[in-house]
């Protein structure tokens, strides 16, 4: 019984590892014919002339992230205190299912619902083609929102209720209870709840590729579009040869280096709520 | 019940959008769609457009707007196209002409259309050849060649969205039971087809087998004046020191790709400079193209 245990546990161990065998030797190889340094640091993408430049796709990366985070930071946190503290069941039976679904839908659904109908809605009202960091990160946003609610809630209703009880007892209100009392306690499960979503965010590419533009530039403003460096593989890979091919494994290795990075930051904080 | 409500709504909401496509602004910006970096018809469109130039330094540089939409896929272009009525794109001939929900334009006043590219008034389009050195002599070469230019070989040219060049030769193809090694190498563009065509042709002729080396057109051509290869593949017309050497050039299809359009668009007829300047971005704006 035990040995199934632990083949059940290989299983997941050896998939890591395999992918990170593969990533790295696939990658790797191309640093040996291209600078390292040129290659986060170009601003140029012209593959078929053999310039490689990612920064433009490191940075319109970042710009869609931190641009859903912003929706969807406060959005979701606030969903998770109503559903834990303020709303009523009735609003509760239909909330938690909603959420789970929300989790559920498949990327290129998000994907043709943006295309269809938030890319033309951003065009006819506030011009550009519509493809455009603003779309990607609104679409990236309602994506992230189950993974923040849920977390966040969780962390919210792990708070012991004898904090509001003796908030209340001090005389404060129902408002000020929740958010000065159990809120700060849950500050360290929400702040995991969001680098969750960030980790979410950044690796998004089927819903992203349909509405960002795809433009290997550095981003522009809201209106215009983007490359992220998920969208960048697979925009390529299809046509790719050579060292433009290797060029695309590359830029996996650069975005798996980036999301360990945020995986190590969960990890960081919640280790602290552990010693907490 | 519910599932009927969204439904609803998503209609009227659809609705709304079709209303508002109604009029058209040719103030407004042309939305510029264009295909990912090393996609086959970019490569075409791009050199036969002159949207790629050669630099100071000799080099090939595309100049493909950089606020276009890129997207990766001719369905994508078209759907991109057809949901916006300031748009204006490029696919291959063969997978628009059938399909209502864009509209090709014009180039030069040349309809694009299967009849103009063969006869060579339509611009955007390039033959595929393949090219020998004089006339064939080795057996399984020339099987080869037969199996191309019969009905089953044009076939599988149609198939990949080219126009086929064979209007008389319509006699179905007769393995003849050959076997041996044949090398085919040049154009990267015809590669791909030349690839379905060795397939089928290995198929009928188990015994054959056929190397393809997708090494470029020029390449194609020194190799089959060298005997590097049987047979050499062209994605351009031979120029007069080829043809001096001993090259023959022989189409087997045209990739023919047409500027699309939204069929709301006013837009009938652009010249090859016009199409030049939208997909440089040097014009961005459809009253800005001066008819």
């Amino acid at each position: 019984m035990r040995g199934l245990f632990l083949a059940s546990a290989c299983v997941c161990i050896l998939a890591v590892g395999t992918i990170c065998v593969f990533l790295f030797a696939n990658g790797l190889p191309f640093f040996r014919q291209y600078s390292a340094l040129d290659f986060v640091t170009g601003t140029e993408w012209a593959p078929l002339r053999g310039v490689f430049g990612i920064l433009p796709m490191i940075v319109g990366s970042f710009y869609v992230t931190f641009g859903a985070l912003l929706f969807a930071a406060p959005v979701g946190i606030l969903t998770a205190i109503l559903m834990a503290r303020f709303a009523s069941r009735p609003v509760l039976k239909v909330m938690k299912p909603a959420v789970a679904l929300l989790a559920g839908i498949p990327s290129v659904v998000y994907g043709f619902f943006g295309m269809m109908l938030l890319v033309p809605f951003v065009r006819e009202n506030f011009g550009g083609t519509g493809k455009s960091v603003l779309v990607s990160s609104l679409l990236l946003a309602i994506m992230v929102l189950p993974t923040i609610i849920q977390t966040s809630l969780a962390a919210i209703n792990a708070v012991p209720n004898s904090y509001y009880e003796g908030s209340l007892a001090l005389g404060a209100t129902h408002e000020s209870s929740v958010f000065r009392a159990i809120v700060p306690a849950a500050r360290s499960g929400i702040v995991s709840g969001i680098v969750l979503g960030i980790g979410r965010a950044i690796g998004e590419t089927t819903a992203i590729i349909m509405v960002a533009g795809n433009n290997p530039r550095m981003p522009g403003d809201l209106l215009k579009g983007v490359r992220t460096l998920t969208v960048n593989v697979l925009m390529e890979m299809g046509y790719a040869a050579d060292l433009h091919r290797e060029s695309l494994i590359a830029t996996g290795v650069v975005l798996f280096v980036i999301v360990m990075a945020v995986n190590f930051l969960f990890s960081f904080i919640n280790r602290r709520r552990v010693v907490q | 019940m519910k599932i009927k409500k969204i439904l609803a709504l998503v209609l009227a909401l659809t609705s709304v959008f079709a209303f508002a496509l109604a009029e058209f602004d040719a103030s407004k910006a042309i939305a510029v769609v264009s295909r990912e970096e090393g996609s086959g018809t970019r490569g075409a469109f791009i050199e036969l457009t002159g949207v790629m130039k050669k630099n100071a330094d000799g080099q090939e540089v595309d100049h493909t707007y950089a606020e276009a939409d890129f997207v990766n896929g001719t369905s994508l272009v078209m759907t991109t196209v057809a949901g916006n009525e300031y748009a204006v794109g490029y696919a291959s001939l063969s997978s628009v002409i059938h399909d209502d929900s864009v509209k090709a334009v014009k180039v030069g006043g040349v309809e694009a259309s299967t009849e103009n590219i063969l006869n060579g008034t339509y611009p955007i389009a390039r033959p595929f050849n393949v090219v020998t050195k004089g006339e064939l002599t080795n057996p399984l070469a020339v099987d080869f060649f037969t199996f191309i230019m019969s009905l089953d070989g044009q076939a599988v040219v149609s198939e990949d969205g080219l126009v086929s060049v064979s209007t008389d030769q319509t006699a179905a193809y007769v393995p003849a039971g050959l076997s041996g090694k044949l090398t085919v190498g040049g154009s990267t563009s015809v590669s791909p087809v030349m690839e379905l065509l060795a397939e089928a042709y290995t198929l009928l002729n188990p015994d054959v087998q056929i190397d393809i080396q997708a090494t470029g057109s020029s390449a194609g051509v020194t190799g089959v004046l060298d005997s590097t290869y049987d047979i050499g593949m062209a994605s351009r017309g031979l120029k007069d020191s080829e043809k001096k050497a001993g090259a023959l050039a022989t189409a087997i299809g045209i990739d023919g790709i047409a500027v699309i359009i939204n069929p709301l668009n006013p837009v009938e007829d652009l010249t090859l400079e016009q199409v030049r300047q939208i997909f440089t971005g040097e014009v961005t704006a459809w009253a800005d193209l001066g008819n």
